[in-house]
């Protein structure tokens, strides 16, 4: 019989308006490739809002992190719009005021100091996702 | 010129196939450097959350879609919102074309570099033809 091991769903803003929206989306990839490989997949944000069943159904059964550049938060509305509340937001703005030092300025290619901010960003994320898989363990549901 | 100065692009920008992070690489170099005074970028999340000025640009300009793979994203969000498409470039299409392949999602490499600007200069192009008319 297989086993289907709880997994987070990360939604990223596809961040293309500002340097904070390349940030979350390079987070969003360490997170999955590198730092919670086995316990993460990624919602493509596009393909959920043009109404994608599949990636809609995944938001209303697993719990999902919302992942976003700014205060407009984007993919923490449209993935509650679209299927459930999100049961974290993480708003990389906000983490950056923790880095003064780390400055986001391209939306293309991060520079060494913008790749740092992403693997900070990456792992407040990560943190998150043991959080919401610790809670799940316990069967708390919030 | 026409009466219509500028050109929306959309990408899809969609995080699980490097091919949409090709789309996003594409819209870059077309709003930031090709065509910067005739084109803007608009992005999906803002655009479907209702943020201003992507919901007004959608009304405003034509539009020129970007889409990194089959399930046409930007084009089916744009064609719900009712917004008018003068113009549509399909990443897949592309790669036969030029023969190159980005490498991840994160991270496209020089051919998916390479590739971005192979159709950043067509989509410029696109910009063009459709100002003109």
């Amino acid at each position: 019989m297989a086993i289907v091991k709880d997994k987070v769903g990360v939604v990223s803003c596809s961040g293309e308006d500002l340097p904070e929206g390349t940030i979350s989306r390079i987070a969003t990839r360490i997170v999955l490739e590198k730092l919670r490989p086995n316990d993460t997949v990624t919602i493509c944000l596009p393909l959920f809002l043009a109404g994608s069943e599949d990636e809609r159904a995944f938001a209303r059964v697993f719990p999902t992190i919302a992942i976003d550049g700014c205060d407009k938060r984007c993919a923490e509305v449209g993935t509650k719009k679209y299927s459930g509340k999100p049961v974290a937001t993480i708003v990389v703005s906000e983490i950056m005021q923790k880095y003064p030092y780390l400055k986001a300025k391209s939306r293309g290619k991060l520079s060494a100091k913008e790749k740092e901010l992403a693997l900070k960003v990456a792992e407040e994320i990560a943190a998150k996702v043991d959080e919401v898989l610790e809670r799940k363990k316990r069967g708390d549901s919030n | 010129m026409s009466e219509e100065q500028k050109v929306a692009i959309i990408a899809c920008a969609g995080m699980d196939k490097s091919l949409g992070s090709v789309a996003r690489a594409c819209a870059f170099k077309v709003v930031e450097e090709l065509r910067s005074e005739g084109s803007v970028l608009v992005c999906i999340p803002p655009l479907v959350a209702g943020v201003k000025p992507h919901s007004e640009w959608i009304k405003e300009y034509p539009i020129i879609t970007i889409d990194g793979c089959s399930e046409r994203c930007a084009t089916k969000i744009v064609a719900r919102i009712g917004g008018k498409i003068r113009g549509r470039v399909f990443i897949p299409q592309s790669v036969q074309k030029h023969g190159l392949k980005p490498k991840a999602s994160a991270d496209i490499g020089p051919e998916g570099e390479e590739l971005a600007e192979k159709i950043a200069d067509e989509t410029a192009l696109l910009v063009d033809k459709i100002l003109r008319k």
